[in-house]
């Protein structure tokens, strides 16, 4: 039963996916929607069935697999086409077709009146169905093709509008990007089919503390699932593609650049956490990335106008709270803020879609304020979403972060350094969020913002886009009980058998302390946003052009690799290709005229040209034969 | 009896559509149907096949000059059946594509194809040098003057270039063949084999050129931009295959210690190819131009994994031969359908020929994103398996792979983007169609094999090398030298297992 409904789950989006690009022009736009956002819900149910059916088993024996066929057949390697639903893949399952189901509905509302709306749907059901094909794999391959085919999907969806050439140049980024880490993840499988002979996540793991007696063989491996990891979570330094993917549409950014996708990378650190413990510098490292993208994307998230890329930056900050939970193995802790993160970044995204679509496509906050006479739910929505962003009591985000803080405060000197890091980060995100917020929403509307809404009808949408937007808040605003520190914790002790807790537990007065302290130094950031953002007569503080610059790594990376890459290339062409290959070939071709000229003028008619000919020729081959015999 | 009929009912086919009075718009659909049921002939042949056995199949040998012991001598293996089914494939799609857009003196064209098909058919299916010889020569003929008398523009140079090139190598080949053939037999499945570096590379030197591999490439870039469209399609399709089919079934079988003692220097060329081809690739300027590079990147690629020369990279090996027959030969015709509308394939005059084309997108895209092997594609499974294999050969052959790998999605959606996406390029009338069903009956074929085959990659990895047996193929992870090909056809495994060991 439980194989069945997650071969269902993992199918029907592919269904819907068939159904739309095979009936072309015969559905109509709206039938499309509708036909998208149905086979995710048919998904999502698959996903609450399995769920529930694993519930009914024993905590030891939740892993369910099923086996299609073989997808790469040879004696020496056999990779089959198998589902592995257990808890973690559960939790992932339910996240990735719950949210999906919610956004693609709302797409039905935000890209109403959109040329080609049926690709749209295509694309975003196959989007979602490459991501579940990615949390269910059973083994490294299969999770490799879900990990690349959610690249593809990503690709399509950035570059939806395609007559924009900064969408298109977004979308080629961020494909070449994953394909560094794509080819990263390669490198592993190679080694780890080398040394155990098996891609099967089972048997490679039970392989794990040999394959540890090798240090070189695990780092690497662990190296290189990391570098697959960061490349698709965006975390520093390949994370440069993140931000540019705003081009794509706002209900594309709430789902797979905020909810899912780019959360894959934490996924694949839990997934794997047997091979990271063995390759313990390694797995520092993932808490280390963690650390310095969240205090690196924070900052920069403070000087962004954009609405959305405030959003993209603040997730990527997000997903370095995630790697540092991962990296110093409080996995469930960084599940569970992938978890309520999913919650609060896709309300968060959806929110800000509903502005930019009462804007009529404005996505400048500055062009923007005083916008909760016009849009009071949409308010409500974004204040539950920046609230939990901040890690504001009751709301998803404060307990799910108060969950990595603890842990981190509890380790080693390291993880100390750790923690540290966190809680500045806590403080940027208090502080870049309410900026947000505040700028936005309070103060005097601004011009533009004025005229933009006379012009648009200025309404908080159609249905379609206004309930995902509610059930996203209420789940945002209860989705953190489901761990509360020194109550209960439910989805630890679900995830339990999967990813243990490799750290030390914190204990639970230590932790509501620890959550006072973070919850003093959010409020202290949300006072200072308020001090300086509130109203827009004040003048901004200035912004640090590296800031700005966002750090200056796509002008390196243009510099140090894509540069030199094309020079390269035209180099190779001008200096070589041309001059050597293509010319010797020219050379042979005049050199056959000149030749057959040549053997024109032997054909005189001569009889005795001839006998010479046939006496070299002869002795020649004699020659051969006697040389070769 | 089946594989002569193989071989034959294309050759009759040719004959008949060059004497037969028919009306001249028939020609084509005569042609096309020969070509269809050479199709389904494979097809009852592959149903038939036993994958179990390693021997040959289908077998069937006639004495020709006894004197010499050169015989007809054509039967099938495993991987080359594969091999045959990608020629009746990618012939029917190419004549199709022809019938469709029209050819000039369409008797004489469709006659050469249909022959082309027969010799290209002979070659995979040969099990005597003297035949090898024959087959692989009069494949080249037809080539010669599809190119020189349907091709663009600059047709004479590409011809010239091309002939230069293929004629020095298979004369190189004639040579080694007698030279080889009068000491160690003519006859493949008997013929002993030999230590001689220079009759290897004899071998070597035609097959790399034909492939091509670096950096016996000077004839491809010309000759893929002046063929027809569906004759480019055949060339990088089928005829290139035919190289690496040479590679597997007598350089490898034949010369086990060459190939050996040889193999670092094989493996770099590829390498270098690989890498070469790709960046290539990322700067030409036109479509055939990213079409043929990549070509060469992919011919290099495949090289590395026959010169792997381990169970994995070889099954690899054949299976990316199909995938990369099927997507070159669609990357062509679709290079084709655009030139056919804009008359043009600079990719600066091009662009945004996605709006209001949804189907050519649509082709564009998959089969674009196929070529780069995205992960899920048959394209990745072949690439994977083949630096899989490399990689166990040693690491160092993996990494232009995986350099390859980032490469090819830089070139490919550089092309995609280029014809698709931005603003609309000048070339581009307003009123060009979209693709026609005719057109999409073609390529759309092509494109529902490579899903068929991503679906299921194992169909062909797992039925390429039957021969094999599972203690082998832990050991060939130890690589014992040339073992591979060696095993796997029967008559030379006695013979060299001894001299290996």
């Amino acid at each position: 039963m439980i194989a069945a409904a997650a071969w269902v789950c993992l199918l029907a989006p592919l269904a819907g996916v068939l159904a739309i690009a095979l009936s072309g022009n015969g559905l109509s736009r709206r039938t499309a929607g509708y036909l998208a956002t149905s086979s995710t819900a048919v998904s999502f149910a698959a996903a609450v069935v399995a769920f529930a059916l694993t519930l009914g088993h024993s905590a030891s024996d939740r892993q369910t697999t099923t086996t299609a066929f073989s997808w790469i057949e040879t004696h020496a390697l056999n990779v089959k086409l198998a589902l592995l639903a257990d808890p973690l893949s559960l939790v992932m399952m339910l996240v990735v077709s719950g949210v999906g189901t919610l956004i693609v509905a709302y797409s039905i509302g935000y890209m109403d009146g959109e040329d080609e709306e049926r690709r749209y749907f295509a694309y975003i059901a196959f989007f979602v169905f490459s991501m579940l094909l990615l949390v269910e794999a059973a083994n490294f391959l299969i999770l490799l093709i879900g990990w690349g085919l959610v690249g593809l999907s990503s690709y399509l969806l950035i570059g939806f509008w395609q007559d924009r050439p900064s969408a298109i140049a977004a979308a080629k980024k961020a494909f070449v990007m994953n394909a560094i880490g794509d080819a990263a993840i390669v490198l592993s499988i190679f080694l780890l089919l080398q040394h155990t002979g098996t891609l099967d996540f089972a048997a490679v793991f039970g392989q794990a503390a040999l394959l540890g007696s090798n240090t070189w063989v695990i780092n690497i491996i662990a190296a290189g699932l990391l570098v697959g990891a960061i490349a698709k979570s965006a975390q520093i330094p390949l994370h440069t593609w993140l931000p540019d993917a705003m081009e794509g549409p706002t209900p594309v950014s709430a789902l797979i650049h905020a909810a899912t996708m780019v959360t894959a990378g934490v996924y694949l650190v839990v997934r794997t956490h047997p091979l990271f413990e063995q390759a313990p510098h390694v797995q520092q490292t993932v808490a280390g990335i963690g650390a310095v993208t969240l205090l690196a994307t924070g900052a920069i998230a403070l000087v962004q106008t954009d609405i959305k890329r405030v959003i993209a930056y603040s997730t990527m900050s997000q997903i370095g709270y995630m790697f540092l939970a991962a990296g110093i193995g409080a996995y469930s802790a960084a599940m569970f803020h992938l978890v309520t993160h999913a919650f609060f970044k896709a309300l968060l995204f959806l929110a800000a879609g509903v502005v930019i679509h009462a804007l009529g496509g404005e996505q400048d906050m500055h062009k923007m304020g005083g916008l909760r006479k016009k849009l009071p739910r949409t308010f409500i929505a974004m204040l539950i979403g920046t609230g939990a962003l901040a890690g504001l009591p009751p709301l998803a985000g404060f307990f799910s972060k108060d969950a990595i803080l603890a842990t981190a405060f509890s380790g080693s000197a390291y993880d100390k350094v750790l923690f540290a890091a966190a809680i500045i980060g806590v403080l940027l995100t208090a502080l870049y969020s309410f900026r947000m917020l505040f700028l936005v929403f309070s103060g005097e509307q601004s011009e533009p913002a004025r005229r933009r809404l006379a012009k648009h009808k200025g309404s908080e949408g159609p249905r379609w886009m206004t309930w995902p937007v509610a059930v996203l808040t209420l789940l945002t605003a209860v989705g953190g009980w489901m761990v509360v520190a020194g109550l209960w914790h439910p989805f630890s002790s679900f995830l339990e058998g999967v990813a243990p807790a490799f750290a030390s537990e914190p204990s639970a007065a230590r932790e509501w302390l620890l959550s006072a302290v973070s919850l003093g130094v959010a409020l202290s950031g949300v006072w200072i946003a308020w001090t300086i953002y509130s109203s827009r007569t004040q003048q901004a503080p200035k912004t640090p052009k590296a800031l700005v610059e966002k750090l200056y790594f796509d002008r390196v990376y243009d510099r140090v690799f894509y540069f030199p890459a094309v020079s390269l290339a035209h180099r190779l062409a001008a200096w070589f290709e041309r001059p050597v290959i293509e010319r010797s070939g020219e050379e042979i071709g005049t050199g056959t005229l000149t030749g057959g000229r040549v053997a024109a003028a032997i054909q005189n008619g001569l009889a005795r040209t001839y006998v010479l000919l046939v006496a070299v020729g002869v002795s020649a081959i004699v020659l051969l034969f006697l040389v070769f015999r | 009896m089946y594989t002569t009929t193989l071989i034959c009912l294309p050759l009759f086919g040719a004959l008949a559509v060059l004497l037969l009075p028919a009306p001249k718009k028939w020609v084509g659909s005569l042609a096309l149907f020969f070509s269809l049921a050479e199709l389904a002939l494979w097809i009852s042949g592959l149903t038939r096949f036993d994958f179990g056995s390693a021997s040959i199949q289908f077998e069937q040998r006639h004495s020709w000059i006894s004197d010499l012991g050169i015989s007809y001598h054509v039967g099938l293996f495993s991987f080359s059946i594969w091999l045959v089914g990608l020629t009746a494939v990618v012939m029917t799609a190419a004549i199709a594509y022809a019938l469709w857009s029209g050819r000039e003196r369409a008797n004489a064209y469709y006659a050469l194809m249909l022959f082309l098909t027969a010799a290209i058919v002979c070659v995979f299916t040969a099990q005597d040098l003297i035949l090898f010889y024959v087959a692989y020569e009069a494949m080249m003929i037809p080539l010669y003057v599809l190119i020189g008398v349907w091709g663009g523009a600059g047709r004479l140079r590409a011809t010239f270039k091309f002939v230069a090139y293929t004629l020095a190598g298979s004369l190189l080949m004639f040579a080694t063949i007698i030279i080889y053939g009068l000491s160690h037999g003519f006859d493949l499945t008997t013929a002993t084999t030999s230590g001689n570096v220079w009759l290897f590379l004899g071998f070597a030197a035609a097959f790399t050129v034909k492939a091509p591999l670096f950096p016996l490439h000077g004839w491809l870039a010309d000759a893929y931009r002046e063929s027809p469209a569906e004759v480019s399609a055949v060339l990088s399709g089928v005829v290139s295959k035919v190289a690496v089919f040479g590679f597997l079934r007598i350089a490898l079988t034949q010369f086990p210690h060459p190939t050996h003692d040889l193999r670092t220097l094989f493996l770099a060329l590829s390498a270098i190819g690989l890498v070469y081809g790709s960046l290539l690739a990322f700067r030409a300027p036109d479509i055939r131009g990213v079409v043929a590079y990549s070509s060469l990147a992919q011919m290099s690629l495949i090289g590395l994994g026959v010169f792997s020369q381990n169970e994995l990279a070889l099954s690899g090996s054949v299976l990316q031969m199909v995938n990369h027959g099927l997507i070159s030969a669609a990357l062509f015709l679709l290079a084709g359908v655009i030139e056919l509308r804009t008359s043009t394939g600079a990719l600066k005059r091009l662009g945004g020929m996605a709006r209001g084309r949804p189907i050519l997108a649509s082709l564009i895209v998959s089969i674009g994103v196929i070529s780069l092997a995205v992960p899920g594609s048959n394209a990745f499974a072949g690439e994977l398996m083949i630096l899989a294999g490399a990689f166990q050969r040693g690491w160092g052959w993996a990494v232009p792979g995986l350099v390859g790998m980032v490469l090819a999605a830089m070139y490919m959606l550089r092309l995609i983007s280029a014809v698709l996406h931005r603003e609309v390029g000048e070339a581009v009338p307003k009123k060009a169609p979209d693709v026609r069903p005719a057109e999409l009956g073609v390529i759309g074929a092509l494109l529902l094999a490579m899903l068929a085959l991503s679906v299921w990659p194992a169909a062909i990895s797992k039925h390429s090398f039957a021969c094999l047996d599972k203690t082998q193929a832990v050991s060939t992870n130890n690589s014992t030298p040339a073992q591979f090909g060696l095993a796997c056809v029967p008559g030379q495994s006695s013979a060299t297992t001894g001299r290996a060991q």
